[in-house]
């Protein structure tokens, strides 16, 4: 194992593990006021959208162009997901909708 | 450590299973194709394990850049865990902080908008958490050891591995909407990250939309709850 690489891992991981430690570490010793917690409740809406949308919106160069691929493959996902709310059928769904239009969009 | 809460939380990791291992995979293979030995690979997803500024430094590593500013890019990548951390905080109540460490290092998007999906599983339920991210992680190494090995064999762009994850992502989204509100909020957060991550390259579209998004939700529901 070279010395560079294992200090790049080791420096990767210290820098990822502490924005996910100490918040949890911390605040919970901590008295929450009312307000910080209602906006807290919205991060995962906030945070899901902030990955989902820009993944149909955006090219691999990261510059804006529809994708239409994945546009095409998500409709039915989130038509599913609303009525069945099941995490597994939707990504087995998914993955056989966006196979399926991959032979009509090349 | 509670045993049915632990088996409850390796169930539910099922679905990141199915997309950890296709792309864990991918990065397995890419990261062979930049140098790296299978070893660091494994090491890699182990110590680390953030799948996007994983990719992020596979890409820099196969430019020939040094350590120190993939590390930087890495903290960059990866400080919106502060958000999910946090938000997280709020249901764990008398917990060491040895237990909050072994839980906050496994944190992924993945991990977190599946444990929100179903908050009462995870309120003062460590055990639960902890199966549900050990069996995420333990499939993310899995895939990157699999495909440093194999890679050869699978084209990880193929089938329908590329929207795996984003199902995934979505089927979370639409967990999450169960009042009016909250399709605002949706909405309000989708046009944002499209405008930080055109206005801002890099990855500050995810933390600002967080911030941002998360802001107006608290400002709509406190006027909400004034009007009441």
């Amino acid at each position: 194992m070279r010395i560079p690489i294992l200090i790049l891992i080791l420096g990767m991981g210290i820098v990822t593990f502490l924005p996910r430690f100490l918040p949890m570490a911390f605040l919970t010793r901590w008295l929450i006021p009312e307000r910080v917690k209602m906006g807290l409740g919205y991060i995962p809406i906030a945070i899901l959208s902030a990955i989902v949308f820009p993944i149909l919106f955006f090219n691999e160069g990261a510059e804006v162009e529809i994708q239409p691929h994945y546009l095409l493959s998500a409709i039915p996902v989130f038509i599913f997901a609303w009525r069945v709310k099941s995490l597994w059928a939707s990504v087995v769904l998914g993955m056989l909708v966006y196979w399926g239009l991959g032979f009509f969009l090349q | 450590m509670d045993n049915h809460q632990f088996k409850e939380g390796v169930k539910a990791a099922l679905p990141i299973v199915l997309g950890y291992l296709p792309v864990g995979m991918a990065f397995g293979v890419l990261a062979r194709k930049a140098g790296l030995t299978t070893f660091e690979v494994g090491l890699m997803s182990l110590l680390v394990y953030a799948g996007a500024s994983q990719f992020i430094a596979i890409e820099m590593i196969s430019k020939g850049i040094s350590w120190f500013p993939i590390v930087i890019a890495t903290f960059f990548v990866n400080l919106r865990h502060l958000l999910m951390s946090s938000t997280l905080s709020l249901y764990f109540q008398k917990n060491r902080v040895r237990t909050f460490g072994l839980l906050s290092a496994q944190l992924t998007d993945e991990s977190f908008a599946v444990a929100m999906s179903n908050t009462s599983k995870v309120t003062n339920r460590p055990s639960y958490l902890f199966g549900l991210q050990m069996t995420s992680q333990l499939a993310w190494i899995a895939g990157s050891i699999g495909g440093a090995l194999f890679g050869k064999l699978i084209d990880h762009k193929e089938y329908g591995i590329p929207f795996a994850l984003p199902s995934l992502f979505i089927c979370l989204l639409v967990i999450q909407i169960n009042k009016v509100r909250h399709l605002w909020v949706m909405v309000i957060a989708g046009i944002s990250s499209i405008f930080f991550k055109w206005a801002f390259p890099g990855n500050w579209s995810i933390l600002l939309t967080g911030l941002l998004a998360s802001g107006i939700g608290m400002v709509i529901e406190a006027a909400w709850r004034d009007k009441r």
